[in-house]
């Protein structure tokens, strides 16, 4: 009797289930074989899903239009833009969860408040400054502007990961004879480390995925994976086929970092967004 | 012995396209090279195929000359605010690419050098042969020239023309294209759009393509303008207002969502052998005859673009390379060699066959070119023509962004032909005011 | 006693983030801020003038501003119901137990959009949403909408992607809210009530407020700064149905080369999300806290 009545919903769930996951990913599969279509495949009506595939777009695209480059200018900045948003951040994290001093509140929320900044009012000024100082199209100028949103994204979640740590361990530390920094380092950075992991993970991807600055910023030496991706969408000719292999390559390498770090992703949501 | 000959004729032949054979008057690119070698020219290309042609002509030039030169490539939409990004910093760019509508913004910014500047400072740079009369007046005027004065030389040089299929219209019992707007609409209109079919397609997304291909392609052959001779809003006049309403007309006979045609959308359409028939640049008889993107190559067939009660007003566009101010010495000349290569008369042909149409006059006029059909098209449309087919002043890229937004506000049926013009007018001279056309600081050019 | 300590050692803690935010962050936002006062066109650097105020006059008095804004918070008035609905239902279902790996796999699965590249969004939005060949109309047998070229409907393929993106988001951080109440209070609910609804209402939401919260600040925030995907896939187009605010302001300052108006509009816009993220923070933050 129980068993039948649980029965019903399980089904539902199932196939409740398998409809989230579809939807989910159906893109992704239709990014992928669009990618290993020709450009007549590719705009066949209406589309067909079985066909030759080739790996034509991909050659082209990564050895012949200097895709794999920009692939590795984003690796690089990202990487780069994360470690210095940590390094900046987590003491100051630390400080605004342990320390009390006037205008504590308004700093935190001066910087949350600038993860809220639309990039385009910083685009422009940034541009001139860069130009002024000769930072233009280098990869120093895209690391240092990914700050204004990494860096607040490191401090909201770091701080509240701070916060719980219960107290009594720098206590003990501090009567011991500990300064602040050896008790940050030793005592209460081992214990964040999943959110220092998770806010490391949010501000790679946020700057992996960034078009804006990348494409305003950089031209060809330092230019990233998404301002290249754009830059095949000539009004004359929009070679699909390419567009999804560039993008898939985009993307692809992101997705296996979401996944792979997917446990963490999901902690650092009930850290950073949910406390 | 034979093939000795062979060889030493195409050896020579493959000299005198590059210009490397020293002629009468003893120039040579090589010798004119010779203090530039090493300096590298930074330019800014189009994805289009006119740049793939002249790239994959540039090693023969960059070997003689040693001079190097590096591509920058963006779509068009970009192409403007990179360069204007650049100048304004004072950055890299030692030559300008400029469509015929940015060339007031350009010259007067300084941005540019006036080609007689430029080639009396660098004398020994002068190629003999550059014969500046053999380009299109009309080309040349338009594309590189700005108040009297010439900046650069055509280099990508576009006229529109009616695409058609010739199949589609035989089927339907029509004999030849149509030789007037008014004739397309009422009687070929109706004959072709049937069976998920159209007779025609305008490309008209909100952007460039809504203010060039599709606003001023309806306003010129019906006798409207942007601008009267005051520099006042000329848009509700008669003659505007019938080439705006003709246009809403027109669209019942194209496909759906049309302001959301670029011209990829457009010619793929035509390709796909969905639309009859297109006006659209020369620049894409490539792609429509080729079998790899297109289904209807045989088919293709290629006419001036339709009169209007004003006459043939086709769409006129295209890009010249002038030097840019901000390059130092040696940038300067070799930007100089490589545009005045680009653009010989030696390397006309040779920039036809690869896909590039050049501005020189005298190629046409050479023998075998049967298998380019717009030839003749081509060459009726720029021996008359309005330069300021958009206006080419400074402030056109403020005025195009209102022409986008209120184009297709009046393609949508958002406002009224009367009230989209007014609302363009308005704003538009907004723009002139503050500029001072109005009160005299500026002379009236466009 | 409990941390209270030098001004020094609070400096060398807090001091680089603040000096290294302010130099990359709060330099630029000087620099818009005198230009939003004076007349400055990018092509026209040689009239740059004074004009005080001209610029947000100009901006709160211009309806395609405040179009596109209210266009911006249609958007958001839109989409959020619909991740907020899709997402509870979504973190309700996987908070079930039972049918672990099938669980596991969609928890899997709902991190991919969330990491998606926005611009490469926009781009498959262009591929399947295509009238022609594109496979959302074939998936809608053989359907013959034209979604790029209708405004209605471009508008409606904008809502469809922000949700497919950011659904998975909600729904992953109510997912963590419910995974916060404590077991046996919630058998207890349980057995007191069949009601589902009674349960999620009484007991569950508490826990729930702060993932809400969350997302109300980042889904605005993030709104308003909408760019990448929109620019990819309709460019604002057709007509003005889909130009967002950053689009506008990315059109007026980089495209008609206008830096003084853009600045102002950007200036304004900063100021709306400041004011709404003092809102948000303040009173909901510290009710949940």
């Amino acid at each position: 009797m129980a068993a039948a009545r649980r029965q019903g919903p399980m089904w539902g769930q199932f196939a409740l289930l398998l409809v989230i996951m579809l939807v989910c990913v159906f893109p992704f599969y239709w990014m992928v074989t669009t990618s290993l279509k020709t450009q007549i495949v590719a705009l066949e009506a209406p589309p067909v899903w079985v066909f030759e595939p080739t790996l034509a777009n991909y050659r082209e695209a990564l050895f012949e239009d200097g895709v794999l480059r920009t692939l590795i200018n984003s690796l690089v900045i990202a990487i780069c833009t994360t470690g210095l948003a940590l390094i900046l951040g987590v003491p100051a994290a630390f400080a605004l969860a342990r320390f009390e001093f006037r205008g504590k509140k308004d700093l935190w929320f001066w910087f949350i408040t600038n993860r809220m900044v639309s990039p385009i009012v910083l685009a422009l000024p940034f541009f001139l400054i860069a130009r002024n100082l000769g930072l233009l199209d280098k990869h120093i100028t895209l690391i240092l502007i990914y700050l204004t949103f990494n860096l607040p994204i490191v401090i909201w979640i770091v701080t509240d990961q701070f916060r719980g740590i219960p107290y009594d361990l720098d206590e003990a530390a501090r009567l011991e004879g500990a300064s602040q920094f050896t008790i940050m380092r030793k005592i209460c950075l081992p214990l964040a480390m999943p959110g220092v992991a998770v806010s490391a993970i949010f501000s790679f991807i946020f700057s992996w995925n960034e078009l804006m600055f990348g494409l305003i910023l950089t031209r060809t030496e330092a230019k990233t994976a998404p301002a290249m991706a754009v830059s095949f969408m000539e009004g004359y000719n929009l070679p699909y086929g390419k567009i999804m292999a560039t993008s898939t390559l985009i993307v692809i390498p992101v997705l296996i970092f979401a996944l792979l770090a997917s446990k963490q992703l999901v902690r650092g949501l009930t850290m950073g967004a949910v406390k | 012995m034979k093939l000795k000959s062979l060889f030493a004729s195409t050896a020579i032949a493959a000299m005198l396209a590059t210009g490397a054979l020293a002629d009468s008057h003893g120039w040579s690119l090589k010798k004119a090279a010779e203090p530039y070698a090493g300096t590298t020219v930074d330019v800014v290309f189009l994805l289009r195929p006119g740049y793939e042609a002249i790239e994959a002509m540039l090693p023969a030039f960059e070997e003689e000359t040693g001079i190097k030169i590096n591509i920058i490539k963006h779509p068009y939409e970009n192409a403007l605010g990179e360069q204007v990004r650049d100048f304004v910093a004072g950055g890299d760019l030692d030559i300008a690419l400029i469509d015929l509508v940015w060339i007031g913004n350009f010259a007067e910014n300084e941005w540019i050098l006036p080609l007689a500047d430029v080639q009396a400072k660098f004398p020994d740079a002068v190629d003999p042969d550059l014969d500046i009369d053999d380009f299109f007046p009309l080309v040349l005027n338009a594309f590189g020239g700005w108040n009297d004065t010439i900046y650069g030389l055509p280099f990508d040089n576009y006229s529109g023309l009616l695409f058609y299929n010739r199949c589609m219209l035989e089927e339907a019992g029509l004999d030849g294209p149509p030789k007037t707007w008014a004739d397309l609409k009422d009687v070929y209109g109706p004959a072709l759009t049937k069976d998920g079919k159209y007779a025609f397609a305008l490309q008209s997304k909100r952007n460039e393509t809504q203010s060039a291909d599709s606003f001023a392609r309806m306003l010129w052959p019906f006798g409207g303008s942007f601008l009267n001779a005051e520099f006042k809003s000329n848009l509700l006049s008669e003659e505007s207002q019938a080439g705006l309403k003709f246009r809403q007309d027109l669209m019942q006979y194209m496909p759906d969502g049309i302001v959301a045609y670029d011209h990829a959308e457009t010619v793929n359409g035509f390709a796909q052998g969905d639309v009859a028939m297109i006006t659209e640049w020369s620049a894409f008889y490539s792609t429509v005859v080729s079998p790899e993107t297109s289904t209807v190559a045989d088919c293709v067939e290629i006419a001036p673009e339709p009169m209007g009660p004003a006459g043939r007003k086709p769409a006129l566009g295209g890009f010249s390379l002038a030097v840019a101010s901000q390059a130092d010495e040696a940038e300067q000349a070799a930007a100089y060699l490589f545009i005045q290569w680009a653009t010989s008369k030696a390397n006309a042909r040779e920039y036809l066959e690869r896909g590039g149409v050049p501005a020189r006059q005298s190629v046409y006029q050479e023998d075998g070119l049967e298998e380019f059909k717009f030839v003749p098209a081509l060459v009726e449309s720029w021996q008359d023509g309005v330069p300021e087919f958009r206006p080419r002043f400074a402030e056109w890229p403020e005025i195009t962004e209102i022409v986008q937004e209120w184009g297709t506000k009046i393609m949508l049926g958002e406002v009224t032909t009367e009230g989209g013009a007014e609302e363009i007018g308005t704003r538009m001279e907004a723009v002139l005011e503050a500029a001072g056309y109005y009160s005299g600081d500026k002379p009236l050019a466009q | 006693m409990r941390g209270r300590v030098s001004r020094k050692t609070i400096f060398g803690f807090i001091g680089p983030a603040v000096i290294g935010l302010a130099v990359v962050g709060i330099a630029p936002l000087l620099y818009a801020l005198w230009t939003s006062l004076h007349f400055f066109n990018l092509t026209k650097l040689r009239q740059v003038e004074f004009i005080g105020l001209k610029n947000y006059l100009t901006v709160l008095t211009d309806e395609v501003f405040w179009q596109a804004m209210g266009r911006t918070f249609l958007l958001l008035g839109t989409a959020l119901p619909l991740q907020l609905a899709f997402g509870l239902i979504i973190a309700l279902v996987l908070h079930q137990p039972g049918l672990t790996l099938l669980k596991t796999l969609t928890r899997l699965s709902l991190v991919l959009p969330m990491a998606t590249t926005y611009a490469v969004v926009g781009l498959l939005g262009q591929v399947m949403f295509n009238q022609k060949f594109g496979v959302v109309n074939q998936l809608l047998g053989g359907a013959d909408i034209n979604w790029i070229g209708d405004p209605d409907n471009a508008f409606l393929m904008i809502i469809f992607w922000d949700v497919w993106q950011w659904t998975p988001f909600v729904a992953l951080v109510l997912l963590a809210g419910l995974s916060m109440v404590p077991g046996e209070i919630e058998e207890a609910a349980r057995l007191e009530t069949s009601s589902r609804w009674t349960v999620l209402r009484h007991v569950q939401l508490p826990f729930l407020l702060p993932g809400l919260v969350a997302v109300l600040i980042l889904r605005t925030a993030d709104t308003l700064k909408l760019f990448d995907m929109v620019f990819t896939l309709t460019r604002g187009g057709p007509g003005s149905s889909t130009e967002f605010i950053s689009l506008l302001i990315q059109r007026v300052g980089f495209r008609a080369f206008d830096q003084g108006l853009a600045s102002a509009q950007a200036v304004i816009l900063l100021i709306i999300t400041i004011i709404l993220a003092q809102i948000y923070i303040r009173v909901f933050y510290k009710e949940v806290n």
